[in-house]
């Protein structure tokens, strides 16, 4: 049985010769296609292909932002990058020993990739993530529910809230839970969030105002969230000059 | 249609003409160096008009020293108020700083001739046939008008050896900047991609897409064309902007409205070009859904503007580096070419991103000008 091939690429040109490509290349077969991050999520979901080629560079939720919602996954496909010219993606990808490709693709440098994929690791994308200058954070929180993945956008997120165990994701269209924690979320999304307590983390574009009650306990409001969200006497200081309240 | 652009420079302060405003250059008088060559200027205008005048009467050394004590006391009195006053001077546009020079080393060389006459009537020197002049009226208005003449013609050539030194920096930076403007790598890669994609199910594509991409490789590196008529500066927009079409499909659509500016109007090279690429690479490759680039050019008074527009990403994305580069490039060899009556503005809009460049029209055949 040949292995099953999901191909990502925005550019129909680079799909079509991949597909040929594929086509001409004994013990694989194309799954799917897929012309951009979001679209390629919702088909790994549902075609569930053993491996997938993908372009790093695409609008919205770029290759390296997929791989890391499948790296989510209980059983992630095999993931080959291809990438035209990004300096450092490419560093990333060598000291991490992941499989990658340059375009224009050589025939048998996709047969030699494609017989070694293998999986990737959380922390080897993070790391890539991180050293690859063009998306140092992720524009989508990745849920895994019943009914497969499910993306919320980051700027629609208001506040992640943290239990014992799990982080709780709230956001525009309910709450969700997910397993990062809330200090890999506080490092990733330090630009537009803030922590306002041990256990919570609030998008500030959603702040509305920080009041105090009678024992000089802070709250803060945010807009589109019923409940007041507790502030530390440590945080509430810097919130403060922060927003010169 | 471009009139938008204009409108939005006093909506949007992110819009700003970029370009050095013509002021007053002055040298600075308060250096060594400099107070060294006015007593070196003065001393040999003292000796050339010593043996000019070969004054029998005083003889030749002490016509020398009078008319160099006279001219020393004039020039450093002089440098001491540029010293001061230069701060103030050089922040004065070009006619109101030459001016108050102007009129101040009137005003100085008015006093000191004054002062000297009377110093030299106090000390009897008036009886002594030739030491002083004889009416001091007449020697006010003589050195006054010397002053005048000596002291425009240095302004002058300030000036021109400011805008010398300005210009060849501008040339070499311009040199510079021109190489690093090139087509970006991710251009090249991605283009080669889609031809050997084409190669199998488009073979006449493909052959086109090759023959465009040696076209613009051509353009690019043909630094000796540093100005070509406007035509052919659009048709290598137009030429790149295939290339990506094959590329980006219907995701990239380009309106361009460029047919009522004259064909023959002399342009740097790679003016319209990298801005389509600006547009395309940092509006439209991040959208998902694509959008539309326009390029608008309008010819009135005898002045050419060319607007062009693109979308910007969605506000969650983060933006891609920002290529200024090409922007300043731009710039620079537009002011190297019509100098302040070029003009090259660039921002944000709403949720567009605007850049408008302006010059003057002179035709291809015209040759360049002074």
């Amino acid at each position: 049985m040949s292995l099953r091939v999901l191909v990502v690429d925005d550019e129909p040109p680079a799909r079509d010769r991949l597909r040929s490509m594929l086509q001409e290349t004994e013990g694989f077969e194309v799954a799917g296609e897929a012309e951009n991050g979001q679209r390629a999520l919702e088909l790994c979901d549902s075609l569930q292909p053993d491996i997938v080629l993908l372009d790093v560079r695409m609008p919205g939720i770029d290759g390296l932002e997929v791989a890391r919602h499948l790296a989510t996954q209980a059983e992630p496909p095999a993931v080959i990058f291809i990438t035209a010219f990004d300096e450092y993606a490419l560093k990333a990808f060598e000291s991490e020993a992941i499989a990658y490709l340059l375009k224009p693709i050589r025939a048998e440098k996709l047969r030699a990739a494609l017989g070694k994929a293998g999986r990737l690791t959380r922390p080897q994308l993070q790391q890539v993530a991180s050293s690859a200058r063009e998306s140092p954070r992720r524009s989508h929180i990745g849920v895994r529910g019943r009914d497969g993945l499910k993306l919320i956008p980051v700027e629609e997120v208001l506040c992640f809230h943290a239990d014992q165990k799990y982080t709780t994701v709230k956001h525009q269209k309910g709450e969700d839970l997910i397993e990062d924690s809330l200090k890999t979320l506080e490092e990733e999304f330090a630009a537009s969030f803030v922590r306002i307590h041990r256990n919570a983390l609030i998008n500030t574009k959603y702040l509305e105002r920080i009041a105090r009650d009678a024992s000089g306990q802070h709250f803060v409001h945010l807009r589109g969230l019923p409940e007041a969200l507790e502030v530390s006497r440590r945080m509430a200081g810097d919130l403060k000059d922060r927003f010169r309240i | 249609m471009n009139t938008g652009a204009r409108d939005m420079s006093a909506r949007d302060p992110s819009l700003q003409e970029q370009g050095p405003p013509r002021q007053l250059y002055l040298p600075d008088f308060c250096r060594a160096r400099t107070v060294l060559a006015i007593v070196i200027i003065c001393e040999l205008t003292a000796l050339v008009l010593a043996l000019a005048r070969n004054q029998a009467a005083l003889g030749f050394w002490s016509d020398l020293a009078r008319t160099s004590m006279f001219l020393l006391w004039i020039s450093l009195f002089g440098a001491g108020m540029l010293c001061v006053l230069r701060g103030y001077l050089t922040r004065q546009s070009l006619p109101k700083g030459s001016a108050i020079v102007l009129l101040l080393s009137a005003v100085l060389v008015a006093i000191i001739s004054s002062l000297a006459y009377w110093i030299g009537s106090r000390a009897g020197l008036a009886d002594e046939a030739g030491i002083l002049p004889e009416d001091l009226w007449t020697f006010l208005l003589r050195n006054v008008v010397i002053a005048l003449v000596v002291t425009a013609l240095a302004l002058r050539y300030f000036y021109v050896t400011h805008e010398w030194r300005h210009n060849v920096e501008l040339q070499a930076k311009a040199r510079v900047h021109a190489l690093q403007a090139r087509i970006r790598p991710h251009f090249l890669f991605n283009s080669m991609n889609t031809i050997a994609a084409l190669t199998r199910s488009n073979p006449a594509r493909a052959e086109e897409a090759v023959q465009d991409l040696a076209d613009l490789f051509r353009a690019n590196l043909n630094e000796k064309r540093n100005q070509i008529p406007l035509a052919e500066e659009i048709d290598v927009a137009r030429t790149y902007q295939r290339i990506e079409q094959l590329r980006l499909g219907d995701r990239l659509r380009v309106e361009w409205k460029v047919d009522s500016l004259p064909q023959d109007a002399l342009v740097p090279g790679l003016m319209v070009q990298p801005l389509l690429e600006n547009a395309i690479y940092h509006g439209i490759e991040p959208r998902a859904d694509g959008g539309l680039v326009t390029v608008v050019g309008e010819f009135n008074k005898g002045m050419i503007t060319i607007v062009v527009r693109n979308p910007l990403p969605a506000a969650n994305l983060t933006m891609r580096d920002g290529n200024r580069l090409a922007l300043a490039n731009i710039k620079e060899r537009l002011d190297l070419m019509y100098g302040e009556r070029s003009m090259v503005k660039s921002g944000r809009f709403d949720d567009e991103y605007i850049v408008t460049l302006r010059f003057p029209f002179q035709p291809t055949n015209g040759g360049p000008k002074a």
